[in-house]
Formats: structure tokens, C-alpha cells, sequence
């Protein structure tokens, strides 16, 4: 199971270098769990066994809301939202579902059936908003804000606070300051570091970010300090939070008190779309959402995948979104790329990184149109990293698996550059047309870009125009990952699914697999053609459509063809 | 040669001046098509169109409450272009609208405008009587012209080649044959009455007994729903029901045709008012006062007439000038602009009143014309029987414009009929009515020793 | 819910309809009096000359309200925009250069083409900061673009117009302004 074998990872990077309490992670149910019978409500339910009640409820359809707990966070259990009562040997007593393990013929009540079970829920909503600013219009949050859909759901909607009293901020006393309105307030906007901005006066102190520095990207950057009401988030004096995984922080926190400054008063998030996709940056192929708005992207959010990020996404791929519009390569007729194809003379269709599935097939179907005066090369000049065990895997080939699924070459750059290298001594080079797609080989090549330069017609397939494109006889701008319906195929041969985003700087670009088979003669009139065609150069693709693959991927049986 | 020298020339110019009475019905529509947009618009708690106006040098702009918009309507239909649909019948097509505004001319011919004009001119007594032409079967003669005035509607659907316009020119046909049975049965107990068919016989029997609303209210009734219906005009018009029709036989017409058929509609409503007025109110008659008392008394019946216009003239400056001072105290723009304006009604009507003050003095203190007597008979002066039609004259129009005015209150109050439920009311109400009235009439005329 | 209003059936006078039908043109006949010897008592404005009386509840114009130091109430939440049913309205926000604000509206689009004049984004704003009193009924322009009203003419608005109002005078150049501004302007600790 490639999912243990990555969490293994983990594991082993964790618990071995720092005094983590990861071994307080909550257990979530899965596919495979022993079902027990509980009682809830006095009803027998069918519940998974070995995770906890919250998650048990989840699974049977109760809701319950929690605060401080988050599944791939430890459990820490001091919000106390997700009270249940449970009843034990001393009569019933109120527990906290997120930390109570499931037991066989345990009987719980919830708020469907005991007034207690509401009550206290609502008197720690009522606690936790006693000083709560509730600026929810100018906080970033809202709408998607755990403490306001909680708030919501109590139905808490008359404060019993008395208005002379005010909200009080009672936090870093560095902080604090009187307003118009002669409150005492505070921490609005603490500089925390780079990225990540903290509103110490709408946090709610449920210490997640600091569990996440903790225990997920194993750095203790966030801190609580002070005790009980006075209690605050910091980081070290004179440190600052510089974590690559630092964005985090603001997904897991349920209010508004870890900001983005990137997305900071950027768009009200009710008006962002979703579109669930892949990041191509990196061969793990976090799951994402792309959320945009009028023709832009506004921010790029994890989407959950328990086998693959769970529910974290590093800067690079986070913050690459920013890019996406910049720099684009203009559209360019057809024609010019047939023309420039025809010049004759070998070809060496060299493939990049964040080609799809689609792109590949295309270009193979290419390749044996071409048959015999052309060659394929894919690959990367970039180093391979090590897997950080967190949302990363450190190969910059995103799919690196499809590749080897569909038979094309995924490390063979270097075998172009020294048969350039020795066409040089001869004199005239072997090959005399150069197409790269989505490969910014110049870029990444630095200095053995001389000798590819020798092949006199360079075709770049491209979205950026970057140094590859640049270097080009022929830039032909096409479609960006984002913007194209796929598949990839991740390092832990999970078959993962590419949604387009309506983002498109100009209609008028093409994706490549659509511009590929158009050169083979052989238009793909839709993505799904390209899947299909790809299904007859790997077996293990056939027979699937897009509707088959789940959003969180298929695994690949037998990958690595 | 004997009639023509057997007249003096004073007769040949009456008798020619009569045939300018044709025109009437013409001018009763420069008078009917404010009335009735602007009476619709006070009904309806509205202004009315009041907007365009002349600019005149010293006034201003002047709008003539309203009247100036009517001048522009005239204008545009006027000058716009003539067309005829493709498939229409080009002749009948342009030939239709014609024909009810032709008839326009005709119908006036029978109406008694003033009683017998009887002076006397060179020691001879000169008698003229008050229609252009005094049939002994002058009723007939207009009921045969108006009916003639179905065949435009008719003529109109048949060749535009549309399906509305035919619709409609079916309905006219069909209920102006129904409404004219009911119109002719109702009156026929007004003519056992008056024993002619005569319209001057019928004023002037009415003028010795009592008026025809009087002695036949039921008649009176039934004729005037009948002669609505017969107008095509709401409730009455199904012809033209926009909710089914679009506009019933003139939906193909524009431009000049349209208001062809436009003015044809506003002068038959002209004929029927003073047909009513004839019928029924008295014709020309003044009520409580015989014509030999008028004349016997010239110059105080013309200065009463002259007061009463000055009573008017004095009333209208009455209103504007209360008017006048509410505007003063509004913040209308323009209200400088308007008030300039009514200063030229407010100068038009003291000098009016003035001069209907003045002349019925004058009338009053001086003019006393003497009745000279031949072959044993009282004779009046040219000039007194003269007063005396003009008096007539202006009592017949104040009757028909009253009738006029119900036609436009009715059309503006009452909401259109069905057309099955037209066709019950003509045939199964008013028809039997109007006959159960003509023989309850013949019965007792009979039993009271009439004729 | 439909409701069922019963009608009385019509007794025999009103079945003969002529009754019925003088009753009507003796209403008509008092409405034309009316209109012919009470002219000036008819309600119509001859509107663009005459204009009508603008009541204090109307949903008028829009305008964005000031603090004491003039910068706009508005924080741009964009409650008004989500509120608002024809999608007229456009804010962009910004952070505010006084540390006690977070937030500031960068740009404040309404477009009076769109607009149906409903009032739901009085009725959202959270902080007072959008109302339509401006008692401007009238919208004429030569283009499209000059239909929407931006930031800086929802802002310009004059508190002498609004006499009554305590909030529009504490805004620069009302009598409750100096007051205003020394309590806006309290320390910062």
C-alpha cells in the first residue's frame, strides 16, 4: 500500500529527531474498519471501531462541532465545542467526543436528545465569544470560519454580554490600545513573518497553528504564552515565522487570527469559486483547489487527500498561482509550427515536467507519425530532491510516473546533450528540430544550453514565455495546467484528475494535447480522446473514464509499466 | 325661370349661406377630439395632453390648454406616408375611408338648423325654412346616410387582407344592421306622434306640445343606446376591440386614411348627437319660451343671450385667475413662463366679457324691431328673424354638444361588451322594447283622439 | 397564499346594469368636474418643471458616509454586495493606513444602470456607512460609464443638505464636527 509506505515516512522522520506528541494523533476510520454497535440517542448505530467518537459520529452522519480539533492534527481537546454526554458508571457525564475513543455498546447522547449536551455546547460558544471582536465583515475568514458557522448553528444569536462591558482584549501587552469607542484592544495586525499575518485579538487560543509547527512541520516557530484569558499566540523574540509550510497555519485555523498577507482583503471568499485540481509542480501532485474569481485565481487551498497531502500544501506550490497569468505566450496559428515542422531532418520532441497523461499520449501519437526522423527526450535538468514527508516529494518532474506508464522517456536529457555534444565535434548536428513541450530545458540546463542551441529550428510549446521560449525559433503558446481538463499520474502511482479552471488569459490558446495530435494529423477533439489514446499505450489506463477516477485519485495496480 | 325670379335675392343668399351648414360636422370634430382626450384625462384623474404649444411673440408659449396638441396630431397624420399592404385591393383600399367622411357632408342637409325663417322683404313675406333641404322624409334621407357610413368599415376589411380587419368589417356589418332595426323601431313612436316623417314637423311638434324626452322617455333610451351602438363607439366597439381585433377594420390603415376614418367616426358622432338633440330635446327649440315671445321681445332675448356668454367669458376668468395665483404660489419651473401665457386668455376673456356685456346692453336699450302686418298676418323684420335663427341656432348646438359629451363620458365610463352579449342586447332587449313602446304609443295616441 | 375574497352575487336592480351604469358615469361625471373647474387640485407634476415632494423614507441615490477625519465609514466588507440582488455593486478592498482600521474600501462601484434601488445594502451595511437619502431621484448622463457611481462621487456629498442628521454632521464641514474629530482622534497606546 504505497499510503503506508508514506506515512512510514513520516513516522520515521518524526518521532525519531524531536520530542513531538504525534503519538497523540487522532486515528481516523477507514475503509477498513471493524464496525461496532453503539447506541446514540438510545438508537443502535453501526459505527468504524478504532477512531475516535467524533469521527464515528462523522460517519454516521452526526456533526459535531469542534474548534480545536482537526484530523491530522494531534488531539489537544481544550476548545471543548464537541461535548457529548456519555453514559458511564457514575450516570451520565458531558465528554469530549474528538478525545473519547469508540468503545463497543457505549451509549451517547447528543444535543438531539439531551438538553444538557446543548446547553453546555452553547455556554462554551458563549465563553469563547465573550471577548471575541466579531468583526466578521472585515475578517477574511468569514465564510468559511469555524467559530462563525458553529455560531450559527447554535443559534447563539443575542449576546448576554452587557454593551458597557465591551470586548476586552486582554493579550500580549504590547499590543493593546484604547480605540475611538475608549475600548481596550489589541494585536490587530502582528507581523508574525514573511507571509503570515496575526490578529491576536480573534484567536481563540485552540493552539492548532502551534500543534501544526509542532508535530507536522516539525519546527516549534508559534508558541501559546501567558495563562488562561491572558493567553496569546507569539513566536520566539526576535524569530519570526519563515517555515515553508508556514501558509498552513492560516488553513488551519478556525477564525480569522492567521491571515495570508498574500490573499489579505483580496476577495471576500463567498465569491471564489472552486476548482479542484493538481498541482504539476512536483511529482507528489498535491490535491488543490483553485479558487478564482472574474478570470483571476485568487489563492490555491489544499484540498484533503488522506493518501497524498492530507490537508497541507507547501509555499511553492501555494504561492506559484501568482505566476500563472504572468508572462504568458501568445497564441500563434498552426500553421507556422506545421510549416516549421516541415523543414525536415530529425526531430527531438523533448517533454516537460508538468506535461499531462493527455500531452504525453499526443506527443507519442506524434512521435510514430513522425516514426523513425524523430526521438523522444523528457526529463529535467533540476536536481531531485529528498520527499519532506509533509506535502512534497522534491521531484520537479510532476509526472514523472506517467511517463514511464506511457513508455516515454523520463531522464534521458542528458543522453540528447552529449550526442549534440559529439554532433558538434563532427560538425553538423544529428537533429534538426527541436520541440520542447511544457519543458523549459534552456532554463533549467544552464550551461550545457550552448549545445542545444546548435540545432538550428527550436520549436517551444509553452505557456510562459521563458528562456526556452525566448531561445526559440517558434515560441506557440498553450494552455497552462491549470487551465486544462487531464490526468497525472503522482510518485505513488496514484492516478490523479486535472480540472480546468475558467482562467484563461486568451480564448484563443490551445492545450498542448489538443496542438500535439492536430500535428499528427489526428485532432483530439476533447480531453477524454487523449485519455482514450492513452489507454491504448498503457494497459492499466484502459477502460477508465474521468467520471471513474474519485477526487482523491485511483491507485495504479501494477504501475510502473 | 319663374322659382329663380319668384325670389328675391335675399332669400338666394339664405338659401346658398344654408349649404355652409355641411361644414358643420367638420368643426364639431376640431371641438370633439379635445373634448374627448382631455374629458377622458379629468375622468381619469389625469391632465390630459397639454404639452405642445405656438410660441407667440409678447405670450410666449402658447398651448391653448391642450388644444395646440391636436394641431400637431393632425399635422403628423397629414404628412405621413400613404401605404397600402402587399395583396390589398388598391382601389377599395384607398377608396373606404373616403366614404364615411364623404357622408359627413351629406347628413347635415336634413337637419332643421333654425325654425321657419318668416320676415318681411320688399312688402312680401318671405318664408325659408331651417334645413338645407326640408324633405317631407328628411328622417329617412339620414338614416340612409348613416348607414351608408358602414360601407367605409366594410369596404376598409375587405380589401386590406388581414384577418383582423376583416373580423372587424364582419362585426360592423353585423351589428350596425342590428342596431339600425332597433334605432328605427324606437323613434316610430315619436312619429306616430308627430304624424311626419318631417324633421322640421317633429321640432315642431314638439315645440307645441312637449319634447319628445317627455312624451317618450323609453324611446329616448333605447335611441340613444342604439345610436351609440350604431357610432361603433365603446361600449359599443367590438369592431375595433384592441384586446381581438388590434384595431378592428383599420388595423392596415396609417397616415391620412387612418384619420380619415378617425374623423368620419367623430362626425357621425356629430349627426347622431344633433339627431337626438332634433328628436328628442326639442330640436331647436328654447325651452319654456315660444319663438313668438322671443320675437316679440328681440332685444331683451338677444341681450340675454349676450349676458349669458359674458357669464361664461366671466367664469372662464374665474378659473384662470385662481389658477393663476395657485401656480404663483407653486415652485414650478416655469411657472413665469405659463402665467405669461394665460395673461392672453386673461385679456381674450375681458374683452369677451366686455363685449357681450356691452352688445346686450346695447340690444337691450336700442334695438326694438317693429312687427309690421301683411295680408292681416304679424311679420317680422329681416333682421329679427334673423336673431331669432341664431338663437336657435346656438340652442341646437348647446343640445348636440351636450349629447356629444355623453358620448364620450359613456365611451370613457363603461367597459366594452361582448360581442354575443351586443347581439342580445340589440335583438332580444331593446328591439322588443322598442316595439312594446311603439304600440303602447299608437294605442294611446289613438284613445286620446289623435290623428 | 391565494386569497378567496367571496363576491356578493348581484341582486336584480344591479343585474339590469343600466342602474349600475348611471351609478358609474355619475362617478365619472365628478372626476371630470374635477379636472374642469378644480384643475390645480389634480395630483399630476407636470414633472420636469414641477418636482415631487422626495419623502425621508425614500430609497433615493446612494452615499457614502464620512468619518470625522473624511475618509469613508465604508470597510468594505462587501455585505452590500452580497446583499445586493442585481449585482450592481463592486468593492475593492485595502488595507488602511490608521492602525486602528484594518481595513478600507480601495474602490466602490454602483452601478445606477443596474441598481433596483431595493435598499438591501442599507439594510446590510454593518457599519452605517452606505444609506440612500440623498433624496436624488433623478439620473441623467451622457454614457454608460458615467452611470456608475464611484468612490468619489458617492462621497461627495454636502452636510448641509442633511440638517437633521446627527451622523452626517460629525462628517468635515458640519457643526458636530470638531467635536467628532477630538474624540476620533484619542490616543493611541
Amino acid at each position: 500500500m504505497p499510503s503506508r509506505v508514506f506515512r512510514k515516512t513520516i513516522v520515521l522522520e518524526f518521532s525519531g529527531n524531536n520530542m513531538s506528541n504525534y503519538y497523540n494523533m487522532p486515528k481516523l476510520p477507514t475503509e477498513n474498519s471493524p464496525k461496532v454497535e453503539i447506541f446514540v440517542d438510545d438508537k443502535p448505530v453501526m459505527v468504524p471501531g478504532d477512531t475516535n467518537l467524533l469521527e464515528a459520529l462523522k460517519a454516521v452522519g452526526i456533526e459535531t462541532p469542534h474548534v480545536c480539533y482537526h484530523p491530522y492534527l494531534p488531539v489537544s481537546g481544550n476548545c471543548r465545542q464537541c461535548l457529548v454526554e456519555q453514559e458511564g458508571p457514575r450516570g451520565r457525564m458531558l465528554v469530549i467526543a474528538c478525545y473519547t475513543p469508540v468503545a463497543p455498546g457505549m451509549k451517547i447522547y447528543t444535543p438531539a436528545s439531551s438538553a444538557r449536551v446543548k446547553n453546555a455546547r452553547k455556554a462554551t460558544q458563549e465563553f469563547m465569544l465573550v471577548n471575541h471582536p466579531l468583526d466578521c465583515p472585515i475578517c477574511d475568514k468569514a465564510g468559511e470560519c469555524t467559530l462563525q458557522e458553529n455560531y450559527m448553528e447554535a443559534g447563539q444569536c443575542e449576546s448576554r454580554m452587557r454593551p458597557e462591558y465591551g470586548k476586552n482584549y486582554h493579550g500580549n501587552p504590547a499590543h493593546q490600545f484604547i480605540d475611538a469607542k475608549g475600548q481596550l484592544r489589541g494585536g490587530k495586525h502582528v507581523d508574525l513573518g514573511p507571509r503570515v499575518l496575526l490578529d491576536e485579538e480573534r484567536c481563540v487560543q485552540c493552539d492548532r497553528c502551534v500543534r501544526f509547527m509542532r508535530s507536522i512541520a516539525g519546527s516549534e516557530q508559534l508558541q501559546l504564552a501567558g495563562r488562561a484569558d491572558h493567553t496569546y499566540i507569539t513566536t520566539f523574540p526576535g524569530e519570526k515565522l519563515d517555515h515553508e509550510y508556514d501558509l498552513c497555519v492560516t488553513d488551519v485555523c478556525p477564525v480569522g487570527a492567521m491571515t495570508a498577507k498574500y490573499f489579505r482583503f483580496q476577495k471576500r471568499v463567498w465569491l471564489l469559486s472552486h476548482t479542484p485540481t493538481i498541482s504539476m509542480d512536483d511529482s507528489l501532485g498535491a490535491n488543490i483547489w483553485l479558487d478564482y474569481a472574474d478570470g483571476h485565481i485568487y489563492r490555491v487551498m489544499p484540498r484533503c487527500n488522506p493518501e497524498v497531502n492530507r490537508s497541507w500544501l507547501s509555499n511553492t506550490s501555494r504561492l506559484a498561482f501568482q505566476n500563472f497569468d504572468k508572462n504568458r505566450l501568445p497564441a500563434v496559428e498552426l500553421d507556422a509550427l506545421k510549416a516549421a515542422l516541415k523543414d525536415g531532418g530529425k526531430v527531438a520532441l523533448v517533454a516537460g515536467g508538468s506535461c499531462t497523461i493527455e500531452d504525453l499520449a499526443a506527443l507519442r501519437m506524434l512521435k510514430e507519425t513522425l516514426g523513425d526522423s524523430a526521438e523522444l527526450f523528457g526529463g529535467t535538468f533540476k536536481k531531485v530532491g529528498a520527499p519532506d514527508g509533509i506535502a512534497m516529494s522534491g521531484d520537479p518532474l510532476a509526472n514523472r510516473a506517467g511517463f514511464k506508464l506511457l513508455g516515454i522517456p523520463d531522464n534521458n536529457l542528458d543522453n540528447l546533450v552529449d550526442r549534440l555534444r559529439s554532433d558538434l565535434v563532427k560538425g553538423a548536428p544529428e537533429f534538426k528540430v527541436l520541440v520542447t513541450v511544457n519543458a523549459d530545458i534552456f532554463g533549467e540546463a544552464g550551461d550545457v544550453a550552448a549545445a542545444l542551441e546548435k540545432i538550428p529550428t527550436r520549436i517551444a510549446l509553452s505557456a510562459f514565455d521563458d528562456a526556452t521560449a525566448k531561445k526559440a525559433t517558434l515560441a506557440f503558446g498553450i494552455r497552462h495546467w491549470s487551465e486544462v481538463q487531464g490526468t497525472m499520474v503522482n510518485s505513488m502511482n496514484i492516478l490523479q484528475k486535472l480540472n480546468a479552471c475558467p482562467v484563461c488569459p486568451d480564448e484563443k490558446l490551445r492545450p498542448a494535447y489538443e496542438v500535439l495530435s492536430d500535428l499528427a494529423g489526428c485532432k483530439f477533439e476533447s480531453a477524454f480522446d487523449a485519455f482514450k489514446k492513452a489507454g491504448e499505450y498503457a494497459s492499466v489506463l484502459a477502460g477508465l473514464s474521468y467520471d471513474t477516477i474519485k477526487s482523491t485519485g485511483k491507485l495504479l495496480e501494477g504501475g510502473n509499466a | 325661370m319663374d322659382i329663380i325670379e319668384s325670389k328675391t335675392w335675399v332669400e338666394w343668399l339664405i338659401t346658398i349661406a344654408k349649404f355652409g351648414f355641411c361644414f358643420v360636422p367638420v368643426l364639431y370634430i376640431l371641438l370633439l377630439i379635445p373634448m374627448e382626450r382631455r374629458g377622458a384625462g379629468f375622468m381619469q384623474d389625469r391632465q390630459g395632453p397639454n404639452r405642445s404649444y405656438i410660441k407667440v411673440p409678447f405670450f410666449g408659449k402658447v398651448r391653448l390648454f391642450g388644444y395646440v396638441q391636436n394641431m400637431c396630431d393632425g399635422t403628423k397624420l397629414f404628412f405621413k406616408e400613404m401605404f397600402a399592404p402587399t395583396g390589398s385591393k388598391k382601389f377599395l383600399y384607398y377608396v373606404a375611408p373616403a366614404i364615411p367622411f364623404a357622408i359627413v357632408f351629406l347628413s347635415p342637409c336634413v337637419i332643421p338648423w333654425f325654425g321657419p325663417l318668416v320676415f318681411e322683404w320688399g312688402g312680401k313675406v318671405v318664408r325659408i325654412a331651417g334645413p338645407i333641404v326640408d324633405s317631407e322624409v328628411g328622417i329617412l334621407l339620414l338614416f340612409g346616410f348613416s348607414s351608408l357610413s358602414a360601407y367605409g368599415a366594410v369596404l376598409a376589411g375587405l380589401s386590406s387582407r388581414s384577418k383582423y380587419s376583416y373580423l372587424g368589417s364582419l362585426r360592423t356589418t353585423a351589428m350596425t344592421i342590428s342596431y339600425e332595426v332597433c334605432q328605427g323601431l324606437s323613434m316610430m313612436g315619436l312619429l306616430v306622434l308627430a304624424g311626419s316623417f318631417s324633421l322640421t314637423d317633429i321640432v315642431s311638434w314638439q315645440e307645441n306640445h312637449v319634447w319628445g324626452i317627455v312624451a317618450q322617455p323609453v324611446a329616448f333610451f333605447c335611441f340613444l343606446i342604439a345610436t351609440i351602438a350604431e357610432t361603433g363607439r365603446a361600449p359599443f366597439d367590438v369592431a375595433e376591440g384592441e384586446p381581438e381585433l388590434v384595431a378592428g377594420y383599420h388595423t392596415e390603415y396609417g397616415a391620412m386614411q387612418f384619420g380619415l376614418f378617425y374623423m368620419g367616426e367623430y362626425s357621425h358622432i356629430c349627426i347622431s348627437s344633433l339627431l337626438v338633440a332634433t328628436l328628442f330635446l326639442g330640436g331647436y327649440s328654447v325651452p319654456f319660451v315660444t319663438t313668438e315671445t322671443i320675437q316679440a321681445h328681440m332685444g331683451g332675448s338677444l341681450a340675454i343671450l349676450c349676458w349669458v356668454l359674458a357669464f361664461l367669458a366671466l367664469a372662464f376668468l374665474h378659473m384662470i385667475y385662481r389658477y393663476s395665483r395657485k401656480l404663483a404660489a407653486s415652485k414650478q419651473s416655469n411657472k413665469m413662463e405659463i402665467l405669461r401665457e394665460y395673461t392672453l386668455y386673461k385679456t381674450i376673456g375681458w374683452v369677451a366679457a366686455a363685449a357681450f356685456i356691452a352688445a346686450g346692453v346695447c340690444s337691450w336699450m336700442f334695438y326694438n324691431p317693429q312687427i309690421t302686418m301683411i295680408d292681416g298676418v304679424a311679420v317680422n323684420t329681416l333682421g329679427a328673424a334673423l336673431g331669432t335663427a341664431l338663437i336657435h341656432l346656438l340652442v341646437l348646438l348647446v343640445k348636440s354638444v351636450f349629447f356629444c359629451w355623453v358620448w364620450i363620458w359613456v365611451r370613457w365610463t363603461l367597459p366594452r361588451f361582448r360581442y354575443d352579449h351586443i347581439m342580445h342586447l340589440g335583438w332580444k332587449i331593446i328591439l322588443n322594447i322598442a316595439i312594446l313602446n311603439l304600440v303602447v304609443t299608437a294605442v294611446v295616441a289613438k284613445l286620446m283622439g289623435g290623428n | 397564499m391565494a386569497r378567496v375574497i367571496k363576491q356578493r352575487p348581484m341582486n336584480w336592480v344591479e343585474r339590469l346594469y343600466i342602474f349600475e351604469a348611471i351609478r358609474g358615469l355619475w362617478t365619472t361625471l365628478k372626476h371630470a368636474a374635477r379636472g374642469l373647474f378644480r384643475y390645480e387640485t389634480l395630483p399630476t407634476i407636470s414633472y420636469p418643471e414641477g418636482q415631487p415632494e422626495v419623502l425621508s423614507g425614500y430609497r433615493a441615490k446612494h452615499r457614502l458616509m464620512l468619518r470625522p477625519d473624511g475618509t469613508p465609514r465604508c470597510v468594505a466588507c462587501g455585505m452590500c454586495a452580497a446583499a445586493c440582488p442585481a449585482h450592481c455593486i463592486y468593492i475593492e478592498a485595502t488595507a488602511s493606513d490608521d492602525p486602528r482600521i484594518e481595513k478600507k474600501v480601495k474602490r466602490f462601484d454602483i452601478d445606477h444602470l443596474t441598481c433596483v434601488f431595493c435598499g438591501l445594502c442599507v439594510e446590510a451595511c454593518p457599519v452605517d456607512a452606505l444609506r440612500m437619502d440623498t433624496k436624488e431621484i433623478i439620473f441623467e448622463h451622457r454614457t454608460r460609464e458615467e452611470f456608475v457611481a464611484n468612490l468619489k462621487t458617492l462621497t461627495s456629498w454636502d452636510p448641509k443638505d442633511y440638517p437633521e442628521d446627527e451622523q452626517s454632521q460629525k462628517a468635515p464641514g458640519g457643526t458636530k464636527n470638531a467635536q467628532a474629530r477630538a474624540v476620533w482622534g484619542m490616543e493611541v497606546k
